[in-house]
């Protein structure tokens, strides 16, 4: 279980308010993170990563506490909207990154890039460049990449925003089905309401910094009272 | 569609005198049996050992100066990159962009004055020959490609530089990854560019060459001009140097991208271990030294010289003249000339022409091709029958220093323009606003910043020529870098020294005055 508590982030020039999180992510679980532009979503990404250091607070793995460790150490993947691709490498090397920077890489290792690029549906792509792909083959590599990399946390920033409805629907399942079969758990954020309810059982409503909302996808997208929740669905 | 004629009118005029400019002196120069001296079918020249000898010092000192240069530029960049909140990082940038305005002969006694015999680091017994010539080279094209590069860094995403970090990179796999490709983009255009400017530089081997050991072809072509009178010989040495001039710029064509020179940089790149932290601010220190010591010894050499002597003397004031004559003259033909080329590049742009428009900004580029001391060799040889070239010298060299001015006026007011004209022609069309008014009201408010940098930038480059002047010139009508070259030919080192203070005084002072008067206000 992944637990965030009273993590408190601001910025050094003192113009946005201090934001302070407190959430709890089951292991297998996909929790999808909503809310509007600025609220904070992709800054509480961004320090579970380890990108930004927060203030006070703690993150904990199953009981024990990963914030103090160095980006590199932490259990987590991240798949961005773009960019998670670098494009002078074709995609066996991009994949292959994920387990060694240096490329050295033994018989096992090998095989399991290739694995992952099987299960991507993307084996006959391997010496392609990411240049030459759509943009879902572009995030398959990435999730390609999160499987072999064996992270706990998968956090997904907008990874699917700039995809239409039929792909992200399909590459929502494919993140379900990673989580579920390498017991992870994941945050998911996202505009898109459809997403939430595709993705995850739990969804967190953010906005100004903090989580003012923790329900069921259905009863926060249909029921909700809270007015932010109704001007933010409202909006979109 | 009125005003697209009157554009393309305009453009079309441009564009007459340019080709007059540069094939009446092709047509002088290839017409070899008109030339005394040379036989038609006469082999003589292109086998003399002595030209074989300029061919290969050229290359060779264009070939190590280009890597002397860019090689450790790579590393400075890749600091200044690396340490954005570096404390004189901003100042440290600004000094790097001095070269560009820096007028050569000035740079090469500040060169002198460091590491010549009496200077603070002497370079063994004698400066001039290729230490010398290679010295002041890295002195001008360090700072430039470390401006060309820096940009590079900025390219790369920042989701690049976090997933490096997530996936355990250390310094060398980032570099590997990450900066490499993003530099390898840039670098063929940067080494071309180096090279081209080494290989074409007049001002520093002519001070610094040290005899017909250290010749290129620059200086060989002046030299057979003004001191062998052996127009024949120029000619050959000029076609060559043509010749090898159209090679570059056809590759240079082909790598088609040379990133623009940007000094701001904003990035939340997270260097690094401390060790490599004391390197990278080493590494920037060192450069700032190398580029900043040559005009800092220059400026207390001069001030302990005979300043007053110097100052009292008339052939100074009269210098001093010609070189604000010239080199405002010249602007005003570059940028007038560049503006209407950018005008009908950007209607051209605007209607899809998109080639047609990259076309034009080339032609404006052409000095590239043909450098303009071929072009002075040409007219040289084309007028001095007819009259006396002498006599002509301000025409003349002020059309050739507007003709050097007009790509960099290209370069620096071309982007702005086409922006302002993508934006708001089909506005102004529909609010009829057109000539003067258009001007008033559009072009002049959002384009004086640009236009003040091209003017700036075209006067200071006119004003530090020493090709042409070089060529054309007589001690009536010397500017103040030939005044300098003069001294030094009869060792008044004290004074050239002097003058030279004086010449960077003049060219900055012009260089900010223009920007200020034109440009306004930075914040405006």
């Amino acid at each position: 279980m992944l637990e965030i508590d009273r993590l408190e982030f601001g910025y050094a020039n003192g113009k946005a308010p201090t934001m302070q999180f407190n959430l709890s992510v089951e292991a297998g679980e996909i929790m999808s993170l909503i809310g509007p532009s600025g609220s904070g979503k992709s800054t509480l990404l961004n320090l579970i990563a380890g990108f930004l250091a927060p203030r006070a607070g703690q993150i904990l793995l199953d009981g024990i506490p990963i914030g103090t460790e160095c980006v590199t150490s932490r259990p987590v993947s991240i798949v961005f909207q773009q960019h998670n691709l670098f494009p002078h490498l074709d995609l066996y090397t991009n994949v292959a990154l994920g387990i060694d920077p240096s490329l050295h890489l033994n018989r096992e290792q090998t095989a399991a890039v290739s694995e992952a690029l099987d299960q991507l549906g993307l084996s006959d792509l391997q010496r392609r460049k990411p240049g030459e792909l759509s943009g879902g083959q572009r995030q398959r590599v990435a999730l390609a990449r999160v499987l072999v990399r064996k992270r706990k946390i998968l956090l997904l920033d907008e990874a699917f925003a700039a995809l239409g409805p039929a792909l992200r629907a399909e590459l929502i399942g494919l993140v379900r089905n990673l989580v579920r079969d390498n017991n992870m758990l994941a945050l998911l954020v996202s505009h898109q309401p459809r997403d939430a309810l595709l993705a995850s059982a739990r969804t967190a409503f953010i906005c100004a910094g903090k989580v003012i909302a923790l329900e069921k996808t259905g009863d926060l997208l249909d029921h909700s009272q809270l007015p932010e929740v109704r001007d933010y669905l409202g909006s979109i | 569609m009125s005003g697209l004629n009157s554009r393309a009118i305009a453009a079309g005029l441009v564009l007459a005198v340019l080709a007059l400019i540069v094939l009446a002196p092709m047509a002088g120069l290839l017409n070899l049996s008109g030339i005394p001296g040379y036989e038609p079918g006469d082999l003589r020249f292109w086998q003399s050992a002595y030209i074989r000898r300029v061919l290969f010092f050229s290359f060779w000192q264009a070939l190590l100066s280009t890597l002397c240069s860019v090689l450790p530029a790579i590393l400075v960049a890749r600091a200044f990159a690396l340490l954005p909140d570096f404390p004189l990082r901003g100042l440290l940038l600004r000094l790097f962009a001095l070269p560009l305005v820096v007028p050569a002969v000035v740079a090469v006694m500040g060169v002198v004055s460091v590491y010549g015999s009496g200077g603070w680091i002497p370079l063994g017994r004698s400066l001039y020959g290729l230490n010398g010539i290679l010295l002041a080279h890295v002195f001008f094209n360090l700072p430039l490609a470390v401006r060309l590069l820096l940009p590079q860094w900025q390219t790369i995403p920042q989701h690049h530089w976090q997933l490096g970090e997530q996936l355990g990179m250390n310094a060398w796999q980032r570099w590997r990854f990450l900066e490499w490709p993003a530099v390898r983009e840039a670098l063929p255009g940067v080494l071309l560019l180096v090279f081209m400017l080494c290989l074409t530089s007049f001002a520093v081997v002519l001070t610094l060459g040290g005899g017909p050991k250290s010749t290129t072809l620059e200086v060989a072509i002046y030299q057979s001009l003004r001191f062998d009178f052996d127009p024949a010989q120029a000619v050959v040495l000029a076609l060559l140097q043509l010749s090898i001039c159209t090679l570059v710029a056809i590759l240079t064509l082909k790598l088609q991208r040379l990133p623009e020179v940007e000094i701001t940089l904003t990035s939340d790149l997270k260097p690094v271990t401390i060790r490599q932290n004391s390197l990278n601010i080493m590494l920037i220190l060192v450069a700032g030294v190398f580029v900043g010591m040559p005009l800092l010894s220059m400026l207390i050499d001069a001030f302990a010289g005979p300043l007053w002597q110097v100052i009292g003397n008339t052939t100074l004031w009269q210098s001093i003249g010609n070189t604000l004559f010239i080199g405002l003259s010249a602007a005003v033909f570059s940028v007038g000339a560049g503006w209407f080329l950018l005008q009908y590049s950007a209607s051209l742009s605007l209607t899809g022409k998109t080639g047609k428009a990259r076309l034009l900004d080339l032609a404006g580029s052409i000095v590239y091709v043909v450098p303009p001391l071929v072009i002075g060799s040409g007219m040289f040889v084309l007028l001095s029958p007819h009259v006396d070239v002498f006599a002509w010298v301000y025409p003349i060299v002020i059309t050739i220093n507007a003709l050097m001015g007009l790509p960099f006026v290209i370069r620096s007011l071309g982007p702005a323009l086409r922006q302002n004209h993508a934006r708001y022609h089909y506005l102004c069309q529909s609010l009829s606003l057109q000539g003067w008014n258009r001007f008033r009201y559009l072009e002049w408010p959002l384009l004086r910043r640009p236009l003040g940098l091209a003017a700036a930038l075209a006067t200071a480059l006119a004003m530090g020529d020493l090709g042409v002047i070089a060529l054309f010139g007589t001690p009536h009508t010397a500017t103040l870098p030939l005044l300098i070259y003069q001294q030094l030919g009869a060792y008044m080192i004290p004074q050239a020294t002097v003058t030279a203070l004086l010449l960077l005084l003049l060219s900055l002072t012009v260089f900010w005055g223009l920007e200020r008067v034109i440009g306004g206000k930075a914040d405006a």
